[in-house]
């Protein structure tokens, strides 16, 4: 990776510390472009509804990241006049990003993705991106997503792929599922305070397993089962929501058409003799 | 007799105390998060407590580990995305946010992105984040130091407090009038900002520190108010609600990673007999 956009980085360790991020930066390997959660957000909501901007809130107009621009230099940020009020703007660029993986809790074999919780830019995030890989908890029948469509974020047609992976989201968490293992979380920023811890740490839990499920296998031989049974959530529903209706047929129980009050045979009898029949 | 306490106990409630009750407040994580809860728990019982991932109205149960911890909390009241979270504070909903800080100038303004040259970083610290944005808009800013530094110049002007001083900030239009930080809060004393000059003042000194020790940290001359008071004492009520909600705040990072460290240890045994 040689550019980054950010607008939080982690690191871990105080004065002594440090992150993959910084060393990269000294290093002189990596040049970074700073926003708020705020605009880089702003950039993915335009990206999401097709617009070729957005606007966003004026007061960091006055600060460095403002002034201070690196390889994105002039389409950092523009500022217009508001055709209405003529007020001074602050706009961002729409971001589309190729390729977007997002973990939720649960999805249809469609890609229908469900999601609750905290939203933050889970939407915007998916639905900006061009392709959109859905990794879930759970693949769960189809009648589940459509008695609870509020829950959808991302819907079938714009998924490229749909997989069930438990535990995806570990060592964070997902709510309802599990909560975020503390020490495990802790253990990788305490690696990535330097390159060759970090490296070891990578190597040991990403290169050296093939796949998630050779991931959790080997966590659960470091560290026992014991530690995600500690963290598995308990059960919190939310209460349904009634989605149904008084009917679901336009003819009644004793076959009459709810408005006209005729059978459907009577129906058709009437269209006959109207000539309103071709063929 | 009272209890005793610590510093990180004494910040965590002295912030708690500057919520009042029917506020919106906009919560990071640690310090803030537990001051919300302290202050609905105790004296604001109709506070709305939110975070920027869309979090609204919720109590939190356990310190939140990150902002969009929806784990720390039994439910809550309003699901919506930062989106919204941020337009509302624009609009001006948004009573009170709290701020970490890594460098301060006199006027309240923020770097929390870099130390040494932006390009070429002698460290690189989180960043932005929500901060910007919501000292913008939001109607006050209690603004938090623990390892960060008074300086003349910033290395780097992540968000905006006063700008140059006096009327400046308004001058440009661009916040709502009287928005900015409203107080400083250090390991070692409480600062606010005059009214006229808004240049920060030390208003109160934590017990077993002196004014003079605190002008050593500042490297410009601090300006100090005429009735420079000992911070209030917390009660019981407020130190047990601290070691009840976040243990591992009361006690601070530093014992809170050797007690960690040696638990997982202690764990990692007991499964090898």
């Amino acid at each position: 990776m040689d550019r980054l956009v950010s607008t939080y980085v982690y690191r871990a360790g105080g004065k002594e510390g440090g992150s993959a991020v910084e060393r990269a930066l000294k290093a002189g390997t990596l040049q970074m472009e700073d926003y708020t959660n705020f605009q880089y957000n702003a950039r993915l909501v335009a990206g999401m509804h097709g617009f070729s901007f957005m606007q966003v809130l004026e007061g960091p107009m006055v600060t460095d990241l403002f002034k201070k621009r690196s390889f994105m230099g002039d389409d950092k940020y523009k500022v217009i006049d508001c055709p209405y009020t003529g007020k001074k703007t602050l706009t961002v660029p729409a971001a589309n990003p190729d390729v977007c993986i997002v973990h939720v809790q649960r999805a249809d074999k469609f890609g229908n993705a469900q999601y609750w919780g905290a939203l933050g830019s889970v939407a915007a995030a998916s639905l900006a991106s061009k392709k959109i890989i859905v990794s879930c908890e759970e693949i769960v029948e189809h009648d589940i997503i459509q008695s609870s469509p509020h829950l959808t974020l991302i819907p079938a047609y714009r998924v490229n792929a749909v997989v069930e992976v438990p535990w995806g989201a570990h060592p964070t968490e997902v709510l309802g599922y599990y909560n975020l293992d503390r020490a495990m979380y802790a253990m990788f920023f305490m690696m990535d305070t330097t390159g060759d811890t970090l490296k070891l740490w990578m190597d040991e839990w990403v290169y050296g397993c093939p796949n998630r499920q050779a991931y959790m296998d080997h966590y659960i031989a470091t560290y026992g089962s014991e530690n995600l049974d500690a963290i598995r959530a308990k059960p919190y529903f939310s209460s349904p929501a009634n989605y149904g209706a008084a009917y679901t047929s336009s003819w009644d129980n004793n076959g009459l058409e709810r408005t006209m009050g005729v059978t459907l045979e009577e129906m058709e009898k009437m269209m006959e003799e109207r000539g309103m029949l071709y063929g | 007799m009272a209890k005793k306490y610590t510093l990180d106990e004494l910040l965590i409630i002295s912030a708690a105390r500057e919520i009042h009750d029917g506020e919106n407040i906009i919560l990071g994580v640690g310090l803030p998060t537990t001051a919300g809860a302290m202050a609905k728990a105790l004296h604001a019982p109709h506070a709305t407590l939110m975070m920027e991932s869309g979090i609204i109205d919720f109590q939190p149960l356990v310190p939140p580990n990150h902002i969009a911890d929806a784990n720390a909390c039994r439910g809550f009241s309003y699901a919506t995305d930062l989106f919204s979270a941020f337009t509302m504070t624009y609009r001006g909903f948004v009573d009170v946010c709290f701020l970490g800080v890594a460098q301060i100038d006199r006027f309240g303004n923020i770097n929390t992105t870099v130390v040494g040259d932006y390009y070429n970083p002698r460290a690189r610290l989180p960043g932005a984040g929500g901060a910007p944005d919501f000292i913008s808009y939001a109607k006050r800013t209690i603004l938090t130091m623990r390892g960060g530094e008074f300086v003349n110049q910033l290395d780097y002007f992540t968000s905006p407090g006063y700008l140059d001083g006096g009327d400046s900030r308004d001058q440009t239009g661009l916040f709502p009038k009287g928005s900015g930080p409203s107080m400083l809060l250090t390991t070692k004393g409480i600062f606010r900002f005059h009214e006229k000059t808004r240049e920060m003042y030390l208003t109160q000194v934590h017990p077993g520190v002196t004014v003079e020790k605190i002008r050593k940290d500042v490297p410009w001359e601090l300006k100090v108010a005429d009735n420079v008071t000992e911070t209030e004492r917390p009660t019981d009520e407020e130190i047990d609600f601290v070691r009840r909600f976040a243990p591992t705040e009361a006690v601070g990072r530093k014992m809170m990673y050797e007690l960690g460290a040696q638990n997982v240890l202690r764990k990692a045994q007991e499964r090898g007999k």
